[in-house]
């Protein structure tokens, strides 16, 4: 096992009588990405607060960087870069300046900080734009110069707190080639996330929260073949076979069903034999596809399914099981 | 060598900052925001003129009314309290600037370094003394060169620096106040609500004589009365009294009680 840069145990967090995080663990090796799914309200930023000591957990215990976060608060963030909605720069003053002001904080003298505001503003093609106040950035600038500041001090670990919400495209796309960059150089990373294609494309892991619990978690393959469905698609050469296609896949013990046009025919894959199955039936009855697939169900799918009534989710020890069997329902 | 972006396991990093450099590099910053904003700069400026302008024009007939020192011009009886009511009003804007930081996010990026809380609050009213201190030296200066002010000798320096103990102090009533609120709509109706019994419910415009009874109950309990009274005796009479000392007593345990509650609210989740 590596190194455990984040290792967070039954963290829970009360608000008053609302809770926002109830018994979440979390365990994040050296240099991964750790991707935190959930909708507004969810809990994501409860416990990046946590994590990164902004808040304190209700209980639970939570170690990052090797320190803890409650009594070792100061060495925690000597060692990490916050970034995300709640946290940000000075929009009153240069990107220079503000790239400056956190390396003088974190101790470096006014060369050395200059040296390294001007290293981040290049890395991050802020070059130009160094001088002019913050506010006068455009949308993607900001983020960067949001991701350069919580940079400076060469952090172990980063959080990243809905770094590309609202964001364009384009600059959607240069923020995670920079986001896999400092991972292939060693970072560890905790993102948080309401884009499944980002947690897709960025995560090695991915933690579901939903009202404060953890509803899922593995691998992005993992969530998708615990709880999406996987759909074998054919599309018939002929659309009179289609009543002779569907008797011949029932037979084989399949649930198909076929669009209005009466050419495509979908069913679900429960088992991973579920293809070699249609392919012999439909091969035994002489019917002749032209298409003939198995359609992965995307993240969307997990998400939605495990988001689609947190109120309900919340009072709900396995929502996954339920929500498997609505998938399989519907 | 390292990257640029690599994490500090495999490059050289900081060991983090001393309390007194946490306090420069923050109020530096600060000060800057106001330096680089030139509106923010010319109405840091032109509103104590402005206020100077009206009130000198506006209650200049009070110079009759019974009670008021005789020999005194009403430029000379309004100055010493305005420079305490501009030591007052810059003293509302650090709640203010606390709960903007908090607001765009700034707060939570401090919060996540490795610095002292307290020096985020002391750096705030630090920076606030600073551009108090310039608005009120512009001040005078205008006043003696526009409005005939003629203060007595080296006593207006006095009150200047009285002033500024004073403003000093009301900060951290209102930045512990803006740690509580956190919310700039609420904050900004709580100042003006304490703003206006401060000000008026003073020997500021008025010698308290002139003041209706209950008024007169409100004057005599408001620290500021004394540090108006104080300043007025600085610069009128080039003199100093006890009144001065209850003044700063007053600012001091205000101050300290404003840092406790300002740490209090600070830590505050």
């Amino acid at each position: 096992m590596t190194e455990l840069m984040i290792d967070a145990v039954r963290i829970t967090k009360k608000f008053g009588k609302m809770t926002a995080l109830d018994g979440v663990d979390l365990s994040v090796p050296k240099g991964t990405v750790m991707g935190l799914l959930g909708h507004n309200g969810a809990g994501k930023t409860t416990l990046v607060n946590i994590l990164s000591t902004l808040t304190t957990a209700t209980s639970g215990t939570a170690r990052v960087a090797g320190y803890d976060v409650l009594t070792h608060g100061h060495d925690v963030r000597g060692r990490i870069g916050l970034t995300g909605q709640f946290a940000s720069v000075d929009e009153q003053i240069t990107g220079l300046d503000n790239l400056v002001l956190i390396a003088r904080l974190l101790g470096a003298s006014p060369k050395q900080a200059r040296r390294r505001a001007e290293e981040l503003l290049t890395v991050f093609d802020l070059t130009a734009a160094g001088g002019r106040k913050a506010q006068t950035y455009s949308g993607g600038m900001r983020r960067r110069l949001d991701l350069a500041a919580s940079l400076v001090g060469h952090p172990d670990v980063i959080f990243l707190d809905e770094p590309t919400t609202g964001l364009d495209p384009s600059s959607r796309n240069s923020l995670w080639e920079i986001v896999e960059r400092l991972v292939r150089e060693g970072t560890t990373v905790l993102l948080t996330t309401q884009y499944l294609e980002e947690a897709d494309r960025l995560a090695d892991r991915i933690t579901v929260l939903a009202s404060g619990r953890i509803v899922a978690a593995g691998t992005a393959d993992q969530l998708k073949g615990d709880i999406g469905t996987r759909t074998i698609m054919l599309t018939l050469a002929h659309p009179g076979d289609v009543t002779v296609a569907m008797d011949a896949l029932k037979r084989a013990g399949l649930h198909p069903s076929h669009d209005v046009t009466r050419r495509k025919i979908s069913s679900p894959a429960v088992a991973s034999t579920d293809l070699i199955l249609a392919v012999r039936a439909l091969d035994r009855a002489g019917v002749m596809v032209t298409e003939l697939g198995i359609s992965e169900p995307s993240l969307d799918d997990v998400y939605l399914a495990l988001n689609h009534d947190p109120k309900t989710d919340a009072d709900n020890a396995n929502a996954v099981t339920q929500i498997i069997k609505a998938i399989s329902a519907a | 060598m390292s990257s640029s972006l690599a994490p500090a396991t495999q490059g050289a990093t900081w060991r983090g900052s001393s309390l007194y450099t946490q306090i420069m590099v923050l109020t530096g910053r600060s000060l800057r925001s106001v330096l680089l904003d030139p509106k923010n700069l010319l109405f840091t400026l032109l509103t104590p003129l402005m206020m100077l302008l009206l009130f000198s024009q506006v209650f200049s007939n009070v110079a009759n009314t019974p009670g008021f020192p005789k020999g005194v011009s009403y430029i000379n009886f309004l100055m010493p309290a305005t420079l305490v009511t501009t030591a007052l009003s810059a003293a509302m804007t650090a709640g203010v600037g606390f709960v903007n930081d908090l607001r765009n996010g700034v707060l939570a990026r401090f919060r996540a370094l490795p610095i002292n809380g307290g020096s985020i609050l002391a750096a705030r009213s630090l920076a606030d003394l600073v551009r108090s201190a310039v608005q009120l030296i512009i001040m005078i200066v205008a006043a003696v060169a526009v409005f005939g002010f003629t203060p007595k000798g080296f006593g207006v320096a006095g009150a200047l620096l009285l002033a500024l103990i004073v403003g000093w102090g009301l900060g951290w009533l209102f930045l512990a106040v803006a740690t509580w609120m956190r919310n700039p709509e609420t904050l900004q109706m709580f100042t003006f609500l304490a703003m206006f019994p401060l000000m008026f419910g003073s020997s500021a415009y008025m010698p308290l004589d002139g003041l209706p009874g209950w008024m007169q109950f409100v004057a005599t309990v408001n620290p500021l009365t004394y540090a108006i009274d104080a300043s007025r005796e600085l610069t009128l009479q080039g003199t100093i009294s006890s009144t001065a000392f209850t003044s700063i007593g007053i600012s001091l345990v205000i101050a300290a009680g404003g840092m406790v509650f300002a740490a209090k609210g600070f830590r505050r989740q």
